[in-house]
């Protein structure tokens, strides 16, 4: 199959995809048995009718369900999210203020994810049952096991607090003041704006939430790569590339790795889509104004607009990363291309 | 490749060395908090956050002192005189105040501003509600007409969703005080952004749900603060609160829990500040037989107010008190823990006996899975089934989702609940709220007026009209008793507040109305 029939199947199966997640979350959000009055109109203003009126009327709550649904999906289409009942500005705007946040620390915590589940993975499937694969074992168990939350809070106050090694919550000091937008993300940014001391600062405060989401993702490749790597390393045309004489990390990279890559872009991609959307807890803990905090924010006091605008988000990403890992799947197996 | 290992360790090393070399010579204030924030608009905005701000930003025509809320000072309003039938309120203005961007402060603005708040039907409009018209005199008068006598009136003025804002200003960012600003005002997103008003910062900007940024007033005719700049960086997370202070990344923590203060206690760079709270945590038991089934009789009532072991509480929430009755402990007049109920088991099996319980009952604690301001509330929950088990009630512990659980309270068919109050008017008039007829006794726990003794109405309707100081004490004593005795809430906790600073911030005091006066703030140098 040439790559652009690929290509534009995969896209077109996003479409319905998509529609169907709006259905979902719409019903979801609506069959939740709490009113959006009573998680943002305060208890005083519960008697006075024209207050309450005026909030339905405003956020549209007084029209029927499907009227609802049919008036979100009119405006969706017009690139249209809707306005937060929360924090009063559009969903799209809020998802650019937070979006970038989120993706500079999952692109770090995948990162180091890679980095380290990957290398631990291959040092134990190579040397197998030796001490490293002991040791990449249990750290597989114990990263994959332990909450993430206490790994945050037990690194803030050490790293940060007692021994000051790192920089603490928020993306800057909270005096310095963010660099000039253009990406949103803080680091490209300050790089742009030549504001190396800021790089440095968000650098500072970026390493240790980022190696904290990193190190849970890593025990999941490591596991992986070590059983992928392990399967690859009977074949046959490994042992028929060693009898060649080739030098084993010519073995272990070019033939055994690339042909083991297949399940690791799988958890890989599915690990980046997850970090974006799932590290909630860790923008909590360190005051990571990010698009997991809002979603729980959105979530708690019923903001329609931004739960729906979130799921939509959310969704996308998962439909775009499984969609990049498809392209990839295209490049790294070859069956793909004539199945 | 070893070369290129230690290219990168050189960059993180030369990195990890730049961080905090970013000097400030601007005097700046960060404010570690939970941000509430639903509008910093005064006329839509009514949370805490938004008070702070206000009080920051704006000024209100009568304000209450720096310490707490004990009196009314003149503000904006210089002075007032009250007409005989007592339903007009005429106030001259203190030409003094100048609005951030240089204009005086006239009877126009003062209007705009009460009826937008009025007509806007935003989160505070509510307090509005009872005006029933204000016009402007001349430039430098104003009068308030009330439909009834009211002698709290002056006091609800003192809340800061009374700011006055710039007509002019807020009227070219699409701002009305038209009867019809529930749909045609547009300075919500304006005021969000930018405040329009007399107090000594100015709003620079609101990222929301992440930080709030104000600067000084470069039009404030008063003594400039101390502070350059506010900054009030959400973190909702205590814990992390606890951490950025230790480390000194903020100067001051407003959300810690009871048990993180206590492991603040020897910090040498921590101060705290310890003073009563704003929240009085209560069982709340439903009049109407068919929702509360045996927590409708009053008997029993009392039996639970018996049968609590305050002490108990006290020990669970270091530096809290027992609420005397269910008024709030800092409004005057209101019980103190010297008149508190104390634990008497016997009399409490008695009188559950009398009502026809000898072997008690079982039944459901409704309240939400919630930690409010720092007190996990399961944990109270928990203490309450114990104490009640004692005298036989079997207490199931039922919490709901915050918002689920407020909805079946606030509609009145919870029948035994725990919840908490804080009061919206600084004043002894807010406990009305739980006499029959009033909000909390009436529309959520169906205590209503054909259901209460003849008593308790004349009580309140007498003291509702009241203006005499002493007189008004008297009754509001007599209410609190008939609470004691007969009302359908059994208070037992009232938490202190504790803020937690760096030892160099001077001048810091909790306000049960605006939180927190950032411009009387400042930082010791020496």
């Amino acid at each position: 199959m040439p790559l652009q029939v690929f290509f534009l199947r995969r896209v077109l199966l996003t479409i319905p995809l998509l529609i169907g997640i709006t259905l979902v979350s719409f019903v979801i959000a609506n069959a939740v048995p709490s009113d959006p009055v009573s998680a943002n109109i305060p208890q005083n203003a519960f008697d006075n009718e024209e207050i309450i009126a005026a909030f339905r009327a405003k956020w549209g709550l007084d029209k029927p369900p499907h009227e609802q649904y049919l008036t979100y999906l009119g405006n969706l289409l017009r690139g249209d999210l809707g306005t937060s009942i929360k924090t009063s500005k559009p969903v799209l705007e809020d998802i650019r203020q937070f979006l970038p946040a989120t993706i500079e620390l999952a692109s770090f915590g995948i990162l180091i994810g890679m980095a380290l589940g990957i290398g631990t993975g291959i040092v134990a499937a190579v040397w197998r049952n030796s001490i490293a694969d002991y040791l990449t074992r249990s750290y597989v168990v114990i990263g994959v096991s332990f909450p993430i939350f206490v790994l945050a809070l037990i690194g803030l106050n050490l790293l940060h607090v007692q021994w000051g090694i790192v920089a603490g919550p928020g993306r800057l000091d909270f005096i310095i003041r963010d660099p000039p937008n253009v990406t949103g993300l803080f680091m490209v940014d300050a790089a742009l704006a030549g504001q190396w001391d800021k790089f440095a600062n968000a650098f500072s405060h970026i390493i240790l939430p980022a190696f904290v989401l990193g190190s849970y993702v890593a025990g999941i490749i490591a596991r992986i790569t070590r059983s992928s790597m392990l399967e690859v390393l009977g074949m046959d045309y490994i042992r028929t590339a060693r009898s060649h004489g080739l030098r084993e990390r010519r073995v272990v990279i070019r033939h055994a790795l690339s042909n083991a890559m297949i399940p690791i872009v799988t958890v890989i991609g599915l690990s980046t889509a997850n970090l974006m959307t799932g590290a909630v807890l860790i923008e909590s803990i360190f005051a990571w104004p990010g698009i997991g905090r809002y979603a729980f924010r959105a979530a708690t006091s019923q903001d329609f607009p931004a739960i729906m605008g979130v799921s939509i988000l959310i969704a996308s990403i998962y439909v775009m990363v499984n969609f990049l890992v498809d392209i990839l799947y295209y490049f790294l197996d070859p069956r793909i291309r004539v199945a | 490749m070893r070369k290129s290992v230690m290219f990168v360790l050189a960059v993180a090393v030369v990195l990890l060395a730049g961080f905090g070399a970013a000097a400030q010579d601007e005097k700046v204030l960060v404010i570690g908090h939970t941000e509430q924030t639903d509008f910093y608009d005064p006329a839509n905005g009514f949370t805490g956050t938004t008070s702070m701000v206000r009080r920051a930003t704006y000024d209100t025509l009568v304000t209450f002192p720096d310490e707490d809320a004990s009196e009314i000072l003149p503000s904006i309003g210089a002075s007032w005189a009250i007409s005989d039938d007592g339903l007009s309120y005429t106030f001259t203005l203190d030409d003094s105040f100048r609005f951030n961007n240089g204009d005086s402060v006239t009877a126009d603005d003062v209007v705009f501003s009460i009826q937008r708040l009025k007509y806007v039907n935003g989160n505070p409009s509510f307090l509005a509600a009872g005006i029933d018209s204000i016009v402007a005199n001349d430039d430098g008068t104003v009068t308030f007409t009330l439909p009834e006598v009211r002698p709290t009136f002056v006091t609800e003025l003192a809340n800061t969703a009374f700011s006055i804002t710039n007509a002019e200003v807020v009227r070219a960012n699409g701002g009305t005080d038209g009867m019809d600003a529930a749909e045609t005002d547009g300075a919500a997103e304006y005021l969000n952004q930018n405040s329009a008003g007399t107090g000594p910062y100015q709003l620079e900007s609101w990222a929301p749900q992440d930080e709030t940024v104000l600067v000084r007033n470069p039009n404030y005719p008063g003594e400039a603060p101390y502070f350059d700049r506010i900054l009030i960086v959400n973190i909702p997370e205590a814990a992390t609160q606890k951490a950025a202070l230790e480390s000194g990344q903020i100067d001051i923590a407003t959300d810690l829990s009871p048990d993180q203060i206590a492991e603040l206690e020897g910090n040498p760079d921590v101060n705290i500040w310890r003073g009563p709270g704003q929240w009085n945590h209560f069982l709340i038991m439903n009049a109407d037989p068919e929702i509360g089934g045996p927590v409708s009789d009053p008997k029993v009532w009392l039996a639970v107010r018996l049968a609590l072991d305050y002490e108990g509480y006290l020990q669970l929430w270091p530096g809290s008190v027992t609420p005397g009755s269910v008024m709030n402990y800092f409004l005057a007049g209101a019980f103190q823990e010297d008149r508190a109920m104390s634990r008497d088991l016997d009399r409490s099996r008695a009188l559950l006996a009398e009502a026809g319980y000898p072997d008690g009952f079982d039944i459901d604690l409704k309240y939400p899975d919630w930690n409010a301001f720092g007190i996990d509330m399961n944990i109270n929950a928990q203490k309450v089934q114990a104490d009640l088990a004692e005298v036989g009630i079997n207490v199931n512990l039922a919490p709901g989702e915050f918002s689920i659980a407020l909805e079946e309270y606030r509609l009145g068919n919870a029948g035994f609940g725990y919840w908490l109050w804080g009061p919206d008017i600084n004043d002894p008039v807010d406990v009305l709220a739980f006499v029959p007829g009033g909000k909390v006794a009436t529309e959520r726990l169906r205590f209503t007026e054909e259901r209460a003794p003849a008593e308790i109405l004349e009580l309140r309707d007498a003291v509702k009209k009241e203006s005499d100081p002493m007189r008004r004490a008297e009754l509001f004593e007599q209410i609190q008793v008939w609470l004691q005795e007969s009302g359908n809430f059994a208070p037992f906790l009232y938490p202190p507040t504790q803020t937690a600073l760096g030892t160099d911030i001077v001048g810091y005091n909790w306000h049960p109305q605006w939180v927190m006066d950032v411009a009387i703030i400042s930082r010791d140098e020496m």
